[in-house]
C-alpha cells in the first residue's frame, strides 16, 4: 500500500476565501513581482537558487483543493520549475480540480517574474519569498563579489511565524460594525481583448521628482498619486454617468498595524470614493478629500472593524456548515456585489528594501495584478518609481491622463508595455 | 528609446504607435528592448470533438423526429431518440466537468447512471432492470475500475479513499432492494451487497489511519 505519512494540509486564511470561487478567465486573481536585474538572467542558476528557496517557504509547496465544506491547501511533491515567460502576464494559476502549484517563477531577458495566485499570499509574503529567491540568486551568480562573506538575508520569521494565520491571531469577536449601505460607483467601461489579456502599462520615473510633487501639494505620495488616479478617471468620465461617485479601492497591508511577519495573506481594502456631483473637480480638492478619508479609514480600530466583520462570517456556524457547492455561489454573488461599488483599484507596494551589498545588481522591482477594471500598483525601489497599469480594456485614455499629468509637471517617464499594437 | 511628443514620455521597445495616445514616435524603436515577450493573440475555440458530436447528436434527433413524423405517425419513438441523446450529453458533462479528478468522475457516473436508469425504466412501465441490474452493476464496476486504476494510473490509494468509501456505503443500496423485496433478479444485488463488505473491510483493515485522516481534511468545518 502507499506510504502511511499522512499529507499534510491547511485551511486558507480569511482573505484567501474569497479567491478560489471567484477566479477565472476573465479575472484571474494572480499578481506578478517583476525584478529587473543588471544583466541577463541565467536559467540554472535561477533554478538553483528556487530550490534553495523552497525550503524556507514549505507553504508554498502546496496545491489548493476542494473539501466538502471548504478550500484547503494539501502539501505536494511537486517542485517548481523556472522557465522563460512564455505566456500572457498573470494567466490563470488555479484551476479548479486541477493539481498544480500556486505560484510560477518565470524570467525574460533581464527580469525575473514570480507570480502567485492571491489565495496563497498577498503582494507582501509574495515580496518576501522573492526577496529570498534574489538572495540566493545573486550570492551564487556573483559569488566571487561575495567572497568576504555573505550579506544578511533581512526577512527573519520562524516557519509558523511565515505559516501563521494572522487574521485568526487578531480577530476579536467584539466591535462588529452595523451594515453598511451600498453604494453604487461609476463603472469604467471599455472593449476587452479577444483572449482576455490584460494590458500592461509600466510607467518608470524618478521617486524624488513625485515626491517634491506630493510635497508641493503638501501631502504624501499616496494620497497624491490616488487623487491623481481619480482625476484621470473624470477626465473620461460620461457627464450623465457623474451622479455616480469614483470608488477605488486601495489594499493596506494589516502587518504595519498588527505584529506579524506572515508570509500568508494579512491585508484589509480600504475604499476611497469621490463624488463629483458634489465636490469640485480640481487636483486641490480631490487630494483635500482623499486626504482626509485615509486618515479616517487608516486606524487600527477601523481596520480591526473591517476585520471583525469578514471574520465574524467565517466564524458564522451556519456559513460554516454550508457544504461548499453553495459557498460558492454566495461568494460569487458578494464578490459581484462588492464589484459595483469599485471604480478601480490602487496598490500601493511602498519602499521595496533589500540588503545593501545586494542593491548594486538590481535596477527596479515592479508589480501589477490582473484585473477586472483598470488597476495601479506602485512601488518604489532605490530611485526608481515604478507605476503599473494593469487594464483588461484596449483603451487608454486613463492612462494617458495620468501618466500627461505626471510629464506635464516635467516628471521624465519611461513606458513600456506588453502590447504591441500592429 | 522612442519619444512622443505629445505625451512626453519615452517609451521602451519597438512600437508603431505611442502606447498611451496612439500618436506618431520619434525615433527609432529597438525590440532588445522590449520586457515582455510578445505572445501573438489566443484564439480559444471549443474542442473540434465536441462540436462534432453536438452536430451528429442534432442531425440524429432532427432526422428520427422527421422520419418518426412521416412514416409512423402513430408511434412517438423519436422522443426516446431524443431522451437517449440528452441522457448521453447529461452524463458526458459531467465527465468533461470533473475530468482532473478520476475519482470523482467515476462516483458521479454511477450517480447519474443510476438516477437515468430508474427515470428510463419507470417512463417503460417499470419493468425493474434498473435496480435489478444497472445500479448493482455500476456500483461493482466502479470499485474494480477504482482499485484498478489506483494501481495501474499510480495515483495514490490515499486520493481515491473517499470516493472508494462512498462507492462502498452506496454499494449497500441494493440492500434495501431486497429487504422490501422489490426485485425479480436477485444475485446482481447480492454480489453487490458482499463487494461493498469486503471493500469497506478492506479499505478500514489497510487504509484506516489514512481514511480517518482523509475524511478529518475534506469534512473540517
Amino acid at each position: 500500500m502507499t506510504a502511511k505519512k499522512p499529507v499534510e494540509w491547511s485551511k486558507l486564511d480569511n482573505a484567501a476565501k474569497i479567491f478560489p470561487p471567484t477566479s477565472n478567465e476573465k479575472d484571474t486573481k494572480v499578481f506578478r513581482f517583476v525584478c529587473e536585474l543588471k544583466d541577463e538572467i541565467d536559467p540554472d542558476i535561477l533554478q538553483e537558487a528556487l530550490d534553495k528557496t523552497m525550503p524556507l517557504f514549505p507553504f508554498y509547496k502546496t496545491v489548493l483543493r476542494r473539501g466538502f465544506f471548504w478550500y484547503y491547501f494539501e502539501n505536494t511533491d511537486l517542485t517548481p520549475k523556472v522557465s522563460e515567460e512564455y505566456k500572457l502576464p498573470c494567466s490563470r494559476l488555479y484551476y479548479p480540480n486541477r493539481r498544480n502549484l500556486l505560484f510560477e517563477v518565470t524570467y525574460y531577458k533581464n527580469r525575473i517574474n514570480l507570480e502567485v495566485f492571491h489565495a496563497l499570499t498577498d503582494g507582501t509574503g509574495a515580496l518576501a519569498f522573492l526577496k529570498t529567491l534574489l538572495y540566493f540568486y545573486i550570492t551564487v551568480r556573483y559569488k566571487d563579489d561575495f567572497k568576504k562573506g555573505l550579506p544578511v538575508l533581512d526577512y527573519d520569521a520562524s516557519l509558523t511565524q511565515k505559516m501563521d494565520d494572522s487574521f485568526l491571531k487578531h480577530y476579536t469577536s467584539n466591535r462588529i460594525p452595523k451594515k453598511v449601505k451600498i453604494t453604487k460607483a461609476y463603472r469604467i467601461q471599455g472593449r476587452r481583448y479577444m483572449d482576455n489579456r490584460i494590458k500592461v502599462i509600466e510607467g518608470v520615473m524618478p521617486v524624488k521628482d513625485v515626491l517634491n510633487l506630493a510635497h508641493k501639494y503638501d501631502t504624501t505620495l499616496t494620497v497624491y498619486l490616488t487623487a491623481l488616479f481619480i482625476k484621470a478617471i473624470y477626465e473620461e468620465m460620461p457627464a450623465r454617468s457623474r451622479k455616480y461617485p469614483v470608488i477605488l479601492s486601495v489594499p493596506v497591508n494589516l502587518r504595519t498595524y498588527f505584529p506579524s511577519v506572515t508570509a500568508r495573506n494579512f491585508f484589509a481594502t480600504i475604499n476611497v470614493s469621490y463624488n463629483f456631483s458634489t465636490l469640485g473637480d480640481s487636483l486641490d480638492d480631490i487630494i483635500n478629500e482623499v486626504k482626509e478619508c485615509f486618515k479616517r479609514e487608516l486606524t487600527q480600530e477601523k481596520l480591526q472593524e473591517h476585520m471583525n466583520k469578514l471574520s465574524a462570517l467565517e466564524h458564522n456556524a451556519f456559513m460554516r456548515m454550508v457544504p461548499l457547492a453553495i459557498k460558492d455561489i454566495v461568494l460569487k454573488f458578494a464578490n459581484w456585489l462588492n464589484d459595483r461599488q469599485i471604480t478601480a483599484t490602487l496598490s500601493n507596494i511602498g519602499k521595496i528594501t533589500v540588503s545593501p551589498q545586494l542593491a548594486p545588481y538590481i535596477k527596479m522591482f515592479n508589480c501589477f495584478t490582473s484585473a477586472k477594471r483598470p488597476q495601479i500598483a506602485l512601488c518604489s525601489f532605490g530611485d526608481n518609481l515604478v507605476i503599473s497599469f494593469s487594464s483588461p480594456f484596449s483603451g487608454t485614455d486613463i492612462q494617458k491622463n495620468f501618466f500627461r499629468f505626471l510629464t506635464l509637471e516635467n516628471v521624465p517617464v519611461v513606458i513600456s508595455t506588453n502590447i504591441r499594437e500592429l | 528609446m522612442q519619444y512622443c511628443n505629445h505625451c512626453k514620455v519615452k517609451v521602451k521597445g519597438a512600437h508603431s504607435i505611442c502606447p498611451l495616445c496612439s500618436g506618431i514616435l520619434e525615433g527609432k524603436g529597438d525590440y532588445k528592448e522590449d520586457v515582455f515577450p510578445f505572445i501573438p493573440t489566443i484564439y480559444q475555440e471549443f474542442n473540434l470533438f465536441i462540436r462534432v458530436l453536438v452536430l451528429i447528436s442534432i442531425i440524429a434527433v432532427v432526422a428520427s423526429f422527421s422520419v418518426n413524423i412521416i412514416f409512423t405517425k402513430e408511434s412517438r419513438w423519436s422522443l426516446l431518440v431524443a431522451a437517449g441523446i440528452a441522457c448521453m450529453w447529461i452524463s458526458l458533462f459531467f465527465i468533461i466537468r470533473k475530468k482532473n479528478n478520476i475519482g470523482k468522475t467515476i462516483l458521479w457516473q454511477v450517480g447519474i447512471i443510476s438516477i437515468l436508469s430508474v427515470i428510463w425504466d419507470k417512463s417503460m412501465g417499470f419493468i425493474g432492470w434498473s435496480i435489478d441490474y444497472v445500479i448493482p452493476a455500476v456500483c461493482v464496476l466502479a470499485m474494480i475500475v477504482m482499485a484498478i486504476g489506483a494501481k495501474i494510473l499510480k495515483i495514490g490509494v490515499r486520493d481515491l479513499i473517499v470516493y472508494l468509501l462512498i462507492d462502498a456505503v452506496f454499494g449497500f443500496i441494493p440492500l434495501i432492494f431486497i429487504i422490501f423485496g422489490w426485485l425479480k433478479v436477485i444475485y446482481p444485488s447480492v454480489i453487490c451487497v458482499a463487494a461493498s463488505i469486503i471493500s469497506l473491510s478492506a479499505l478500514i483493515l489497510f487504509e484506516g489511519d489514512n481514511m480517518k485522516n482523509e475524511l478529518k481534511k475534506r469534512m473540517h468545518i
